[in-house]
Order: C-alpha cells, then structure tokens, then sequence
C-alpha cells in the first residue's frame, strides 16, 4: 500500500515498532520451542552415546579387580586413582604430554605458513589447494599408518636413502620420532583449516595499514596478522594436541612397546590386563586434564581477541 | 658533460632545485598497469608543501591507485614518485614520511582507540612518555577524549574516522594522504567534518593529499584540485578555476552541471548554434571550428517572452517543459529547437517564477559562456 510507504515524518520515531509486549514475548517463546525441538536429535545422540557411556566409566572407575580379573562392582573404592601416581603412569603421562605437545608445535610451524599461503591465492587455486589438504582423509587412517611403517622400516626407502649418503642405515621405526612424524602428518589438516579459516577472513588492509604507521613487514606480522588469526591458532592447537594426547593407532603401529602412550596403556588396561577400574580412573583423570587445559588455553588464547 | 657550466645555467640549476625541493610530492609520468587494466596513465603531478590537494575523479578513475602510489602501497609500472624531492622508487610505506587515513578506515580490531593511535610512534621506538604526551595530546585534537579505552567496533562512524585521523596526525608526517576519508558518513555529518578538516590542516599546516568522488567537498576544502578521469589527470586547478573555466566537457560535466551547447565559430565572437541562430561568445576561436558552449544554469536567467534583450547580451526563446521546486532555489527545464536548457533562479520575491508551458526567454551574459573546443 502506498499509504505505508509515505509514513509522514511527523509520527513518532518509535510508532512503527509499537508491538503488544505479551505478543512479543509469546512469539520469542514459540521461537525458542522450534529450536529446541531442531536439536533434539543432537541432544538425544549426545545423551546416549556420550554421557551415559562416561557415567558408566565414572561408576566403574571406583569398582575394584578380583584376583581372576573380574569387575566387582558394589565394593567400591579409590584404589584405582591410587594407582594413578605410580611412577610408570608418570612416566607414560609425561611422555605423551611431549610428544603431544611436540606434535601441535611441529604443525604449527608447518601449518601456519601453508595455511597462509592458500589464504592469499585467488579463490581458485585456494580451493584446489583445500582439496588437496582434505584428500588424505578419503583413504583409511589405519592403512596410511601402515604406509609409514614401510617407509621408515629399517629396510625401507628412507633408510636406503641415508644408506647410501653414508650415514647407515636409519632406525627410526619404533622411536618416539617416528611416532611423532606419524601424528604431525596424521594431524595437519586439522591445524591448517582453523589457520586458513581465521587468515582468510582476515581484512589485508589492516595489514597495509601497520605498514603505512611504520611497522616492518616481520612487525606487521607479529602485532596485526599473528593477533588476528589467534583463534586459528588455538582452534588448531586444540584440535591436534587432544587426539595426539590420547593417540593409540599411531604409537601402537610406529612406536612399538617402547613408546608407550596413553591411549594404548589405557587400552592394554582393558584389554591385556583385564584392570576395568584402573582404565576407567585414568580415562576420567585424562579426560579432565584436557578439559581444564582447554578451557584455561581458550581463555588465555581468546583474551587478547 | 665535459664542458663546464656557465653562471647563468647553474643559477637556474639552483633554482630548478630548490623549485623541486618545495614540492612535498611529485609524480612524474607515472603509469600503473594491473594485469590487463590501466588504472593510471602518464600522470604528472606537483602538489607544494601546506597545500589541500584534492584528486577528484568518479568511481573507478584511479585516484586510489594514485595515492596508494604516493604511500608506497603500490609500484608504479612507470614513471617516479618523490617526496621532499627524493625519490622513492621500490621504497617499502615504513619507510616513506607520509600516513594514509583508508577509504575504511582500517583500524585494528583488537587495539584500543589509544593503542592504535599509538601504534605508528611504538613501531618507531618513541620513548614510552613521549608517547603517551603525543597520544594524548592527538586525542584531544580529535576530540576523542573518553573514548581512550574503547575498541574501534565500540564506535559510531564519525569517532572511528577521527581514530583514522588521529593514528596519522600522531606521527606528524609531512604528508598526509586521504582516500575519501568522509564517504561512509552521513551528510549532515560529513559537512561538519568537512570543515573541521580544513580547519585542521591550516592549523597542523601538513600537506593533504584528498581524494574525493565529491565535487562539493572537493570545491569547499581544497586549495587546489586535480580533476581525473579514465587513470587520467583531465585539470588541475584552484576550485574557482576548475568551475569557471573548465577546460574539457568531462570537466565541465563532472563539477557541478552544465548546459552544453553545439555550435560553429564564426569569428568576432559570434558562433552559429544548430537551429541557425547567432549568439556572442568570449572571442578567441578560429572562424568555422566546431565548438562546445558550456553554460551553468545559474548564470542563465528565465525573462518574459517578449522582453526585448539589453545589447549585447543572448536571448533565446523556449517553452518550460518542467519546474522543479528546490526550496532555496528552482530549476527551470527550458525546451529550445533540439536542446534542452536547464535553469537555475534563486527562489526570491524580487524573481518572477513560471509555470510549466509558459513561452519564455532565456537570457546570459555572454562573458559567461566557456567555449570547449575538441
Ligand atoms: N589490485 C588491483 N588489481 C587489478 N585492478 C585494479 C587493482 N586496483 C585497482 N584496479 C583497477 O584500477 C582502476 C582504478 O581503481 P581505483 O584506483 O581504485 O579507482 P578509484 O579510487 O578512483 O575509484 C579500476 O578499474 C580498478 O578496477
Ligand atoms: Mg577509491
């Protein structure tokens, strides 16, 4: 109607957003019913694959062994968490912890580069470039491990190639190095994509902006790119240290039994060494660890944004 | 050279130099190509030291690649840019002495209003207290003072460009260029900015460089204004010369608004419009030239149909095909044979004023035609 258009400039500012407020309220409760019945699916597949399995985990934590290996549950106690602060679960904890955090700063180094580098192509080689970062994850994890116990076997290409420029031939099967080249490589794309998604999104201007107010190309970095793609940074970072903290494919098919982590010890515990209350107490312990260490890394990490 | 100079020639050498030293920028025949785009073309430029120089020019014309040259931004693929007389060549922006205030701004997100006025001043390693009297003393010249602690998205449009202004002037550069600096806000606003800024730069007394889109601003702040059109710099002018003498119908066109008459000099002043009827103009063309008459609707007045003409001046006659009612002002679409002549009266008691489909005359000075021949 043309009278709605021509709203003479007399009336008050206001008069056009002049709503019932009980209307209003009803609308914004009808509003927040339709979203919750959307996520009801995700409440439900959570709630039943998720929590109920931890609640199970946290009851079985303070259960104890029988001599034979069986689960009593009904004489609980803490043992299981007494077991925590023998030396060799320090010593498997700590090496996890490294490797892991070795792992997140490798990719980071490897990554923030690379996912600049796609950030600042034309839209068309970024896509191809992002393609090419997501392909390894269309092959199966497990046979692509496998892959690099050919290639740093003591037979293999990469022992061959030392071999040959007189260094002997290499060891690095079962090492904590190869378990860690298994992780970073494993990991990557997990550390490039927050990185490209954060540096994409960023406006270069400002960039040009701190070179126009003095600010070297290396200072630019440090005090515009670098802050602004910090979400990046943390969303990696999380991203690679939490599966490589709890890693079991990795160490267990290129570290062999001398590199132990986390994730195979506590699966030993289930499995070989029938301990239910012990594997579940060191789960729920991992498993709060990471939660703390997340939530302090994301605030540390979010303050300066 | 093997010969040896006379006095006179290094007299003038001298003051070739010092000629070229007073000029805070100087673009020689600069050309920037893009890939397959020439965004500017052979441009010579000379803006002296204090000057508001404007570039103003329509969207896409290359004022910004012109000044993203200057800041060193952009390498020209041609010709030289010097500041002060020195020559920058592939000089990085840190090391050039001018500051951009950006067409958006570009403030950092994550700094406060006082950290990213501070910024320029800690990237050159300024002692901490000189800093802090030199941010302070900017604020208040911005007038920003409260807003110390905010971040750039806690502010409206007006205080975000003031922190583009302050993160500059705080460096005291000797340039200081300015990519339509005004354009995201709203008119009321940017007319008071408009006025503040000038009253700034003779006060801070930095050479502006300005680009604008706007022919109003550029005409209400510049000391001189460059008019560009296609990476081509058309005229440059002070803003009296530019809208009185246009040199080119782009010129004439884009300032302000124009009637555009075709005819043919006949010499004696006199040129033969279309229809066949003589009308006087400023003398100066070669007899049967075709040339442009550049005519501003307010220097042509609206007279009764029959008022017989005062010697000397043009009358011609035409039917008003439209009124438009501008309140300080009214604009008379006047219909003669095949042009149409746009009108301007002031809206004053002592004017009379017309209907549409009144028979009138319309009546100029011929002192105040520009003829364009091109
Ligand atoms: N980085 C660039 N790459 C390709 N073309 C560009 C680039 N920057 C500017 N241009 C082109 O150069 C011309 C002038 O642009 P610009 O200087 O931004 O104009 P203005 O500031 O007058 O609107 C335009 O045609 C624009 O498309
Ligand atoms: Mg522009």
């Amino acid at each position: 109607m043309a009278s709605t258009v021509s709203t003479p400039p007399t009336g008050t500012p206001a008069s056009g957003e002049a709503v019932d407020p009980a209307l209003e309220r009803a609308a914004e409760r009808a509003a927040a019913r339709r979203g919750a019945l959307l996520a009801l699916p995700g409440f439900v597949y959570l709630g039943l694959f998720f929590a109920v399995p931890l609640a199970i985990v946290f009851v079985y934590s303070f259960a104890t062994r029988s001599s034979t290996g069986r689960t009593i549950l009904g004489e609980w106690s803490l043992r299981s968490y007494g077991r925590l602060f023998d030396p060799l679960v320090g010593g498997i904890a700590w090496r996890s912890l490294w490797i892991a955090a070795l792992a997140t700063a490798i990719c980071l180094l490897v990554g923030y580069p690379f996912a600049y580098f796609i950030a600042t192509r034309s839209p068309r080689v970024r896509g191809l470039l992002l393609v090419g970062v997501m392909i390894p994850f269309w092959s199966n994890f497990l046979v692509r491990t496998y892959a690099w116990r050919l290639l740093l076997g003591s037979d293999g290409p990469l022992s061959q190639l030392t071999d040959l420029a007189g260094l002997g031939p290499s060891r690095l099967l079962f090492t904590p190095t190869a378990v860690l080249i298994g992780l970073v490589y494993g990991f990557l794309p997990f550390m490039v994509l927050p990185l490209y998604a954060a540096i994409e999104r960023m406006d270069f201007g400002l960039v040009e902006a701190a070179r126009d107010l003095y600010a070297s190309g290396w200072k630019a970095f440090r005090h515009v790119t670098w802050p602004l793609s910090r979400p990046g940074v943390v969303a990696g970072s999380i991203l690679v240290f939490i599966p490589s903290l709890g890693a079991y494919v990795t160490p267990e098919i290129l570290g062999g039994s001398r590199t132990t982590m986390l994730g195979s010890f506590i699966v030993r515990q289930f499995l070989s060494a029938r301990d239910w209350p012990f594997g579940s107490s060191l789960s729920f312990v991992v498993m709060a660890v990471m939660l703390l260490a997340t939530m302090v890394y994301f605030r540390v990490g979010g303050k300066t944004l | 050279m093997t010969t040896t100079p006379s006095p006179a020639s290094t007299a003038t050498k001298a003051s070739e130099a010092l000629a070229v030293s007073t000029a805070a920028v100087e673009l020689a025949e600069v050309v920037k190509r893009f890939e397959d785009v020439t965004a500017v073309e052979r441009l010579d430029l000379r803006v002296p030291d204090g000057e508001f120089f404007s570039l103003l020019g329509p969207s896409g014309c290359g004022k910004t690649t012109t000044l993203r040259m200057i800041a060193g931004l952009e390498i020209p693929t041609e010709g030289s840019v010097r500041i002060f007389g020195e020559e920058m060549g592939l000089r990085p922006p840190n090391r050039r002495p001018v500051n951009t205030v950006f067409q958006s701004y570009a403030l950092f997100p994550h700094m406060t209003v006082e950290q990213n006025i501070a910024f320029g001043l800690q990237m050159r390693r300024t002692a901490a207290d000189e800093t802090r009297r030199r941010v302070a003393e900017v604020i208040e010249l911005v007038r920003l003072g409260g807003m110390e602690r905010r971040k750039p998205q806690q502010l409206s449009g007006g205080q975000q460009q003031r922190v583009a202004l302050g993160r500059a002037l705080v460096n005291q550069p000797k340039v200081l260029l300015l990519d339509e600096p005004l354009g995201a806000l709203d008119l009321k606003l940017r007319q008071a900015m408009q006025l503040e800024l000038k009253e700034l730069q003779e006060r801070v007394g930095v050479t502006f460089v300005y680009v604008t889109h706007d022919q109003e601003e550029a005409l209400t702040m510049s000391d001189r204004i460059g008019v560009m059109d296609a990476g081509r710099l058309l005229q440059v002018g002070t803003p009296e010369e530019i809208y009185e003498h246009p040199r080119t119908r782009m010129v004439a066109d884009f300032i302000g608004q124009t009637n555009f008459l075709a005819a043919v000099a006949q010499g004696q002043g006199e040129a033969r419009l279309a229809d066949g009827r003589t009308v006087n103009v400023p003398p100066g063309s070669t007899s049967g030239v075709a040339i442009t008459l550049a005519l501003r609707p307010e220097k042509l007045s609206v007279v009764p149909a029959g008022e017989p003409s005062p010697s000397g001046a043009n009358q011609l006659v035409g039917v008003v095909e439209r009124r438009v009612y501008l309140g300080s002002s009214l604009t008379y679409e006047v219909a003669l044979e095949g042009v149409t002549l746009r009108v301007r009266q002031e809206n004053t008691p002592s004017v009379a004023q017309c209907r549409e489909g009144d028979r009138v005359g319309i009546r100029w000075d011929p002192a105040s035609t520009t003829v364009l021949e091109e």
